[in-house]
């Protein structure tokens, strides 16, 4: 069937009932995208600016899903292909990892063979010292401050490395540290051949990148406005050759910009349409995609002494006066209360006992117990921002949250920041004067991996100036848990020992556990084949769009 | 926005005022309609903003989101309810407080200091003068939309840093238009032989100087509220205004931008309300000049 | 008038050694922390300390100044932190599209208000007059940005007429006299324009109300000469100060763009600028703000000279 044919078809109504236009809407794009060109996709995305091309992305975790799995590859990537249950670490341009029995320290990658960069160089084991020396050699050549600012703290574990052979490399740690595969995945690899060939200059790399992923950038790169990727023919992975002629990245920081983007057909897809667009986007005939991934939004509390969050049951009794079904109603239904600290379902959720529910009654009794109530209620200070990366609404829920946590005898007083200076006052720690005596800090947490989820904001020696464990929490206990992650090197025992760690994070309500994300995306029904994976990041191979 | 500062105020003129002049100009300010229509709008919107709580239906910063986004006419909910469920009119009542403060109060406390330094300038002349001026001149080099983001934006959010961003835009437009009618007193022949026959400077200043320059940088000055509004809001809707959930016009528009595809109408209910105030305090404020203008 | 050119230009280099200082003082009277932009989350304190080296940003303050002042001078205004590209070629680039669109609703600006001026000013007093000042009126009072969505609404999501958002079908680089463009500019152009069209109408009905109101052109007037004249005399006397305001306007309108730039998403030194401040992008910010302002400057004087080459009584102090 030709298209005009369908087209007409459809013109004299005989579609009538929505699933048998789905039906055919779909076998129509299957065919069409082998028979025709199968488009371009624009996206709307949140970053003020295109993520860094040169390699290491900016703008967090939307530069590593636009401007990294796309245009480079890592050693290890996330699998990407299915949308039911959360990702897992596969084989990229590593086929394979393992670690030395004896010396727990030594790790050997090896290799996939045959792969080339966009420019036509090969892609080996000198390649993958290269680029490590790029972030972590400040006297090499090649050493780009830009993506040593990014990726550097990505890998803390990494001590030092080495080509054995062309396909094989050896990786040494500071410490044995069982997640190393989890840090490597971050690293992108980019073309050393390139690099020369741009006159060993990074700011001519970023007109003219080249890795060795299934996009390329070769041209209509517009800074701060657009930039045009195109397929990777030669990409190694048959599988996962892009479909579409083109994508192109628009960034679009401000929402209301970005659904009138959308709807007056200047974009095709969106990313983070705010709650309360999406259901006029809904009714003007757009798809609204979400899936849970890993994020959480949360208030990070304080430890140090003094501060109210110290007996459990004052931990306890917030975070039953959290009307987390009242916040999804204020969010449009797109989020995923939060059960624990992880997503539900999440393969380190385990079983822990305390219910996070919405029980004012059980949280007045615990107050009671603990020595509060409505006459002797707690004041106390907590550091939000006015909005942020995965923040969500946080002075709506806020707010919202203030209002409950008022009727059990906590009342809360904000100190509104700009995101950047929450991220400062988080990192300086609950002890420093930046925090202005808060004794909580809202903070939406990144937890793809054992390290960024659940050791670097508890462990007792990750306390600042040496980590992020804000609240200086530190249990003896909790660190015997997080050495054992470290040491596990079998994943599935390595799951078992989080899981353990997640049922204390909430058996002991060690947070204000309130939400999780759902990554929403607003997009044409013209997009087709596109899988939402639990994941920060995405794959934009199998995706097509309908003239 | 803020361009509408010394292009439209045509160059005061320092005419020297008889005794009836204020009565005068108080009679024929009573015969136009369109600036008494304005007076009047603006006096119930102050009214509004000081009687805000015995007035407003509902706490402003209390709301269920089970009720959010409500549009206008809602039973109980007369113009609808924000994006927390709160009811507009009460945030737009409470709103008017904020408002009306961060619009208005920069243009009293420009007008105090910026007259003081164009005064001492004017009466002063020579270097001081020079020197006063030309760092005056310093920051009338800026766009005053640009002065204000890049100080607010510096200085971060907050009342008191807009407050202290719009202050410092318009003392320098206030102090030129100070300093150039003294300089024009200064040298009429009265003030010359005042000032010859040994009369203190503060007494010169005082009897010849302040009831001639006070009037047209007063007109000046009620010309900049609408523009002191309207630059506030703006920088309210970038951020870098009031803090929520402190009711504010600006701040409400920001907020509600999420909603406008919802619930248009609600989402443009503060936009509205900028709109007649700062109209209003143009219309009265021209009504004000074209009264004090002996010509017409 | 040369020498008056020339002592304008005398006057003006203080001015921009004076707001060159205020530029780079701004950014030292901000609280927080510039690094934080660019470091990822979870960033050491050896990697904070690096950066801040990196960036000169632990030398002493005079001293910055007067690095910073140097380097300006020739040209090189740093480094973006936010993008490591060069702040003047940042800044040119999207300088480019502010003068587009300034230019752009300075005309549509001053064509509308020249109309509504003159037809106010002729038929003062009249209801023609209140109508036509009432619209003036009306552009000097709206919060333009809050115009700006509406606008959007209306006729890019409900009508569907024109784009919402952007510098051009591909991105501004793809700038071309043709309707795939200019369909782009006409948006956030007729919002702009809503300001300098207020100014300009209510400067010239004021004009030409005094003009007509002189003694002599009344006495012509009564004559029944009230014709082509009289209007020829009333334009040329009218049009110094008339051009000189819209000269002050474009200087307006580049520096305070932001807040429309930011609605539609244009790719000008407004976009830059926000962007700049939410990510804390020191070099932008300054940058920008001292180009702006020299600008600004700049249009000040080139104003004042023609304003008194066109009319020798005018000479501004």
């Amino acid at each position: 069937m030709t298209k005009t044919s369908l087209r007409n078809w459809r013109d004299r109504g005989l579609l009538k009932t929505l699933q048998t236009a789905t039906i055919l809407g779909v076998a129509f794009a299957a065919t069409a995208s082998s028979a025709f060109a199968a488009g371009t996709l624009r996206i709307g995305m949140t970053a003020s600016d295109i993520p860094l091309t040169t390699g290491q992305t900016d703008q967090g975790g939307e530069g590593q899903r636009f401007m990294g799995y796309t245009v480079y590859n890592s050693l290890i990537e996330w699998d990407l292909s299915k949308a039911d249950k959360p990702s897992v670490l596969i084989p990229s341009l590593a086929t394979s990892w393992t670690v030395d029995p004896a010396d727990q320290t030594k790790w050997t990658f090896k290799l996939r063979d045959g792969v080339k960069f966009h420019d036509g160089s090969v892609f080996n084991a000198d390649a993958v010292v290269w680029n490590l020396d790029k972030l972590l050699k400040t006297d090499a050549p090649q050493f780009d401050q830009r993506q040593s600012a990014q990726g550097k703290s990505r890998i803390p574990a990494v001590a030092s490395y080495k080509a054995i052979d062309p396909t094989t490399v050896e990786i040494v740690t500071k410490s044995p540290d069982a997640t190393l595969p989890y840090q490597i995945s971050w690293i992108l690899m980019s073309s050393p051949a390139n690099w020369e060939a741009q006159g060993k200059s990074w700011d001519k790399v970023a007109q003219h990148p080249s890795g060795t992923g299934p996009w390329k950038m070769e041209s209509g790169f517009t800074p701060r406005e657009r930039a045009e990727l195109t397929p990777n023919k030669d990409y190694w992975d048959a599988t996962r050759m892009p479909k579409l002629d083109k994508l192109v990245l628009i960034p679009l920081p401000e929402p209301n910009t970005r659904v009138a983007a959308l709807r007056s057909g200047q974009v095709d897809w969106i990313e983070a349409p705010a709650p309360d667009s999406v259901k006029s986007l809904k009714d003007a005939g757009f798809a609204i995609v979400t899936n849970a991934y890993p994020h959480n939004w949360t208030w990070h509390l304080s430890r140090v002494e003094g501060s109210p969050w110290n007996d459990v049951r004052v931990r306890k009794a917030a975070n039953l006066a959290v009307d987390r079904d009242g916040l999804n109603e204020l969010l449009g239904g797109l989020s995923i209360p939060a059960q624990g600290y992880l997503p539900p379902g999440h393969q380190w959720f385990g079983k822990p006992d305390f219910k996070l529910e919405y029980n004012v009654e059980e949280a007045k009794k615990l107050m009671a117990e603990a020595g509060y109530g409505p006459d002797k209620p707690i004041t106390t200070k907590v550091v939000i921002s006015s909005s942020g990366s995965g923040q969500m609404l946080p002075l709506a829920m806020n707010e919202y949250i203030q209002q409950t946590l008022a009727e059990i005898g906590i009342n809360v007083e904000y100190e509104v920041m700009d995101w950047n200076t929450v991220i400062n006052v988080w990192r300086a720690g609950a002890k420093d004067a930046s925090a202005k005596g808060a004794t909580a800090v809202n903070y939406s947490y990144f937890i793809q991996d054992p390290f960024t989820a659940l050791i670097r904001q508890s462990q007792c020696n990750l306390a600042p100036p040496n980590g992020t464990n804000w609240g200086y929490y530190c249990d003896p206990e909790m660190d015997a848990l997080f050495n054992k992650v470290r040491t596990t090197f079998d994943a599935a025992e390595q799951d078992k020992v989080l899981q353990q760690v997640h049922e204390k994070y909430v058996n002991e309500a060690l947070f204000l556990m309130v939400t999780h994300d759902v990554n929403p995306r607003a997009m044409t029904t013209k997009v087709k084949g596109f899988v939402q994976a639990q994941n920060w990041f995405q794959d934009f191979s199998p995706i097509t769009v309908d003239p | 926005m803020a361009a509408i500062t010394a292009d439209i105020v045509p160059a005061p003129i320092a005419v020297p005022r008889s005794p009836g002049f204020w009565s005068g100009v108080l009679h024929r300010l009573c015969r136009d309609p369109v600036a008494l229509a304005a007076l009047a709008v603006l006096i119930v919107i102050v009214a509004i903003a000081i009687l805000a709580p015995y007035i407003a239906p509902y706490d402003p910063t209390k709301g269920s989101v089970i009720r959010r986004l409500k549009p206008i006419g809602t039973e109980g909910y007369f113009l609808g309810t924000d994006e927390l469920g709160r009811d507009m009119l009460s945030r737009l009542i409470y709103g008017a407080r904020l408002s009306l403060i961060m619009g208005v109060v920069p243009v009293p406390i420009a007008f105090v200091i910026g007259s003081i330094i164009g005064i001492v300038a004017g009466y002063a002349g020579g270097l001081t003068n020079t020197l006063i001026m030309r760092t005056v001149d310093v920051f009338y080099a800026f766009p005053s939309v640009l002065l204000a983001v890049a100080l607010s934006g510096a200085l971060g959010s907050g009342l008191t840093n807009a407050l202290v961003s719009l202050t410092v835009v318009f003392i320098p437009q206030i102090a030129r238009v100070a300093e150039s009618v003294t300089t024009q007193i200064r040298s009429l022949d009265y003030v010359d032989a005042a000032r010859a026959s040994g009369a203190p400077a503060f007494t010169i200043i005082r009897v010849h100087v302040l009831g001639n320059v006070l009037g047209p940088i007063f007109v000046f000055a009620t010309s900049l509220i609408s523009v002191s509004m309207i630059l506030a809001s703006g920088l309210s809707f970038l951020g870098l205004g009031v803090r929520p959930p402190d009711a504010e016009w600006g701040l409400m528009l920001n907020t509600l931008r999420t909603a406008i595809y919802n619930n248009p109408a609600v989402a443009a209910l503060p936009g509205v309300m900028i709109f007649v105030t700062s109209i209003c305090f143009n219309l009265f404020s021209d009504g004000l000049r074209q009264a004090m203008d002996v010509k017409s | 008038m040369l020498v008056y050119a020339l002592k304008r230009l005398l006057h003006v280099i203080p001015v921009a050694i004076g707001v060159s200082i205020v530029c780079f003082m701004l950014i030292h009277i901000a609280p927080g922390d510039p690094l934080a932009a660019i470091l990822p989350t979870d960033a050491s304190l050896e990697l904070q300390a690096q950066m801040r080296s990196f960036y000169g940003l632990d030398q002493p303050l005079p001293l910055q100044y007067a690095l910073w002042a140097w380097h300006a001078l020739r040209g090189d205004l740093g480094t973006s932190i936010a993008t490591g590209r060069p702040v003047l070629a940042e800044i040119l680039s999207a300088s480019v599209n502010s003068i587009i669109l300034a230019v752009a609703a300075t005309l549509i600006g001053f064509t509308f208000g020249s109309i509504l001026g003159f037809i106010a000013g002729v038929f003062r007093g009249g209801w023609i007059d209140r109508i036509a000042s009432g619209l003036a009126m009306l552009g000097v009072s709206v919060p333009h940005y809050w115009l700006g969505m509406v606008l959007v609404i209306a006729f890019s999501v409900s009508l569907g007429w024109l784009p919402s958002m952007g510098g051009g079908p591909g991105g501004s680089d793809g700038r071309s006299f043709s309707w795939d463009y200019i369909q782009y500019l006409i948006l956030p152009a007729v919002t702009m324009s809503v300001i300098p069209m207020g100014i300009i109408a209510r400067t010239i009905r004021s004009l030409v109300a005094d003009i007509l109101s002189q003694d002599f052109v009344q006495a012509l007037a009564a004559k029944g000469l009230m014709t082509k004249h009289v209007m020829r005399h009333v334009i040329r006397n009218a049009a110094p100060t008339a051009i000189s305001v819209m000269g002050l306007q474009l200087g307006y309108l580049l520096g305070g763009s932001i807040l429309i730039e930011t609605v539609f998403s244009w790719p000008g030194t407004g976009s830059l600028l926000n962007g700049a401040i939410f990510t804390r992008d020191l070099p932008i910010l300054q940058g920008t703000i001292l180009v702006l302002a020299m600008f600004f400057v700049f249009v000040n004087l080139v104003v004042d000279v023609l304003q008194s080459a066109i009319d020798p009584r005018i000479q501004r102090s």
